[in-house]
């Protein structure tokens, strides 16, 4: 056991858990966006099936995986506009239509799916992303492969951490979208147009969510199935909350996610012996852990799911 | 007043446009399940009362096109449904909520029988056909036999002991993978003699396993593969987990002399593949064609129809080039022993 804990483990360990955690910081972005406008968006799940679904067919019909992560995006904001209409235009109930996009989403990818391809059982796979590994940076022994020789798209993953940080907390612009999110009518009443701030952030969350969800058929496995999105839209949803809604916070709890995940499919493999639905257990006790260490002393935005009416007292 | 109404008409707006959906992706499946049984109804016509047709519905946890065991099993039923005379259809992707109230839709449709093709439906098999008792269930993997259940349970022995072999005379480090799905008891006991079969070929052999808690996520597939290599040096894997085996191959490509086992469709006749050297193939058309044929002259129910070596359920797929023949011809004789029961006694 001792010989297994060595570099090349820790390095490939850390490695799996950038891979696996890139999705979940993405979308956990995209929520973040959301839900600082005051829109709980629990239908990420369903933005990222269908967002797979339209990355996975333009980049195998096109053979460019960049083409198809785009297309993904857009197709996550046309699904997220239905979200966008209906809660804000409409002053619909948030969880509801969250929801409404998870069976629905879904299950119109799966639809197209099969009108593209008709009813067959063969397996499909497009083209992958390459890795772009960054110049020098990925020479450096152990830590070069860990952060420096990925897609593109995990550079920018990362990259937004830092960004929503002074987006939220350093710009006018960045704090007049937070007033949305903690009192809309003070914030309407300083000339903020709150309904258009709040589409603005649908539209975000559509992007990266969308993103996201493309990120798994164009840079992770080169074949669209139903279900490969796997919860993670919900893991991502979950990650915001853990995170206090801040950046740094959601990094943090979807690297954690994507370690100790990582973590217990290696411990799998090594006791073979073990019952596994043990070690699956890690990543979600690890969340309750934290959570209870810490427990909640921020929450989230005020107005957070609250329909906002402009003429109403 | 006119907000309300907007999202009252957008709300059915939604329902019906979803509802068109699942609607036409069911006409478009049976419209071409008809385009196929046109000829065999002509022809049942001369055998049969011509007034009825019957149907058969599968319910699907994972997707018709994973490229494992959901394509498998679909092409079963389409196969034994063109011989039969069934019409077919299906519904995949399911979450294990929805399986009971998926069956019972179908039941409600007047589908004569439902195959559920995993030992994962047992509970909702057995919940709906206790209600439904006109209706006959065939439930692959099962163990359940009532009025309305047939089991159909291919030989977990024998599949694990074909896989295990081969995995154990492939292997060059010594070191093989397995990967689940859910811990079934299927799958424990493939995964059981898989170990049994490699160490009888290869005394060295280290078996390493993980369950990936799922059949569709592929991406888990990926990284269990990938964890096995790196720390194992495992250079053959078999699975019984669906599209997370289509994971694990994918990652498997990506090195050299790196293998797969596939199940349970003889993968390398419908698909190019550098990784998969050989198929534990399950013939579920054959024991599928046997309910049918008992739903439509009554005898259907109370039995398992069990599928292995002796009866032809069970066989070898094609190997792939990376099989050297010596392999090939030791393999054939194990498979041989495991049919006459003397391979492991």
């Amino acid at each position: 056991m001792t010989t297994i804990w060595n570099a090349t483990f820790i390095s490939e360990l850390l490695l799996s858990m950038i891979r696996m955690a890139t999705p979940i910081l993405i979308v956990a972005i995209a929520e973040l966006y959301s839900e600082k406008a005051g829109l709980v968006n629990i239908g990420l799940d369903g933005i990222m099936a269908f967002g797979s679904l339209v990355g996975f067919l333009v980049s195998y019909i096109t053979g460019n995986p960049y083409l198809g992560l785009f297309a993904g995006a857009f197709g996550g904001i046309a699904i997220n506009m239905v979200y966008a209409v209906c809660t804000i235009q409409l002053g619909a109930e948030q969880i509801v239509y969250g929801m409404a996009i998870n069976i629905f989403a879904p299950a119109i990818a799966s639809f197209i799916y099969k009108i593209y391809f008709g009813i067959s059982s063969s397996l499909i796979s497009a083209q992958l992303m390459k890795p772009l590994p960054i110049p020098v940076l990925s020479h450096i022994p152990y830590v070069g492969d860990v952060l420096f020789n990925h897609t593109p798209i995990v550079y920018l993953a990362y990259l937004l951490v830092p960004l929503t940080y002074v987006f939220f907390n350093k710009t006018r612009a960045g704090l007049n979208y937070t007033a949305v999110g903690e009192y809309p009518k003070a914030a309407e009443s300083l000339g903020i147009n709150v309904i258009r701030t709040k589409y603005i952030a649908s539209i975000i969350c559509g992007f990266l969510a969308g993103l996201g969800g493309a990120y798994l058929t164009t840079c992770y496995i080169s074949t669209y199935s139903d279900g490969v999105v796997s919860g993670r839209g919900f893991i991502a949803l979950s990650a915001v909350i853990f995170g206090r809604w801040a950046p740094g916070g959601v990094l943090l709890a979807a690297l954690l996610f994507g370690f100790t995940d990582a973590l217990q499919l290696r411990l799998q493999v090594l006791n073979s012996g073990m019952p596994y639905q043990l070690l699956a257990m890690i990543p979600y006790l690890c969340t309750l852990f934290v959570l209870a260490f810490f427990g909640i002393k921020k929450a989230g935005p005020k107005a957070n799911g609250k329909p906002y009416f402009k003429e109403e007292r | 007043m006119k907000r309300r109404v907007a999202a009252l008409f957008l709300a059915i707006a939604m329902v019906a446009g979803m509802l068109a959906g699942c609607g036409s992706s069911q006409t478009s499946a049976t419209a071409a399940s008809q385009a196929e049984g046109t000829t065999q109804a002509a022809t049942q016509a001369e055998t049969q009362a011509p007034d009825k047709t019957y149907k058969v519905a599968m319910i699907l946890d994972s997707s018709i096109a994973d490229g494992g065991w959901g394509a498998a099993c679909y092409n079963a039923m389409v196969a034994a449904a063109a011989e039969t005379g069934f019409e077919t259809q299906y519904t995949d992707g399911l979450a294990t909520a929805d399986f009971a109230s998926s069956i019972r839709s179908y039941c409600d449709l007047g589908f004569d029988l439902i195959f559920a093709p995993g030992n994962q439906y047992s509970d909702a098999v057995k919940e709906v056909a206790a209600d439904y008792p006109d209706v006959d269930f065939a439930l692959l993997n099962g163990v359940v036999e009532t009025e309305n259940i047939t089991s159909l349970l291919p030989d977990a022995e024998q599949i694990g002991y074909m896989a295990g072999a081969l995995a154990g005379l492939m292997s060059k480090t010594n070191s093989i993978g397995f990967i689940g799905g859910l811990e079934l008891d299927t799958t424990k006991m493939k995964l059981a003699k898989y170990e049994e079969a490699a160490k009888a070929v290869n005394p060295d052999i280290t078996v390493y396993s993980a369950y990936a808690g799922s059949f569709s996520d592929t991406a888990k597939g990926m990284e269990i593969a990938e964890s096995m290599i790196s720390l194992n040096d495992v250079d053959v894997m078999f699975g019984d987990a669906s599209a997370v085996d289509s994971g694990a191959r994918e990652v498997l490509a990506n090195y050299e002399d790196k293998y797969d086992i596939g199940q349970p469709g003889d993968l390398l006749a419908t698909q190019e593949s550098t990784v998969i050297i050989g198929s534990v193939v399950t013939d579920n058309a054959r024991m599928l064609k046997i309910c049918m044929e008992e739903v439509m002259s009554g005898e259907f129910g109370n039995k398992t129809i069990y599928g292995n070596l002796e009866n032809g359920s069970l066989s070898v797929g094609t190997f792939s080039d990376a099989v050297p023949e010596d392999i090939k011809a030791q393999y054939l004789e194990i498979v041989e022993q495991i049919k006459e029961g003397t391979f492991i006694q």
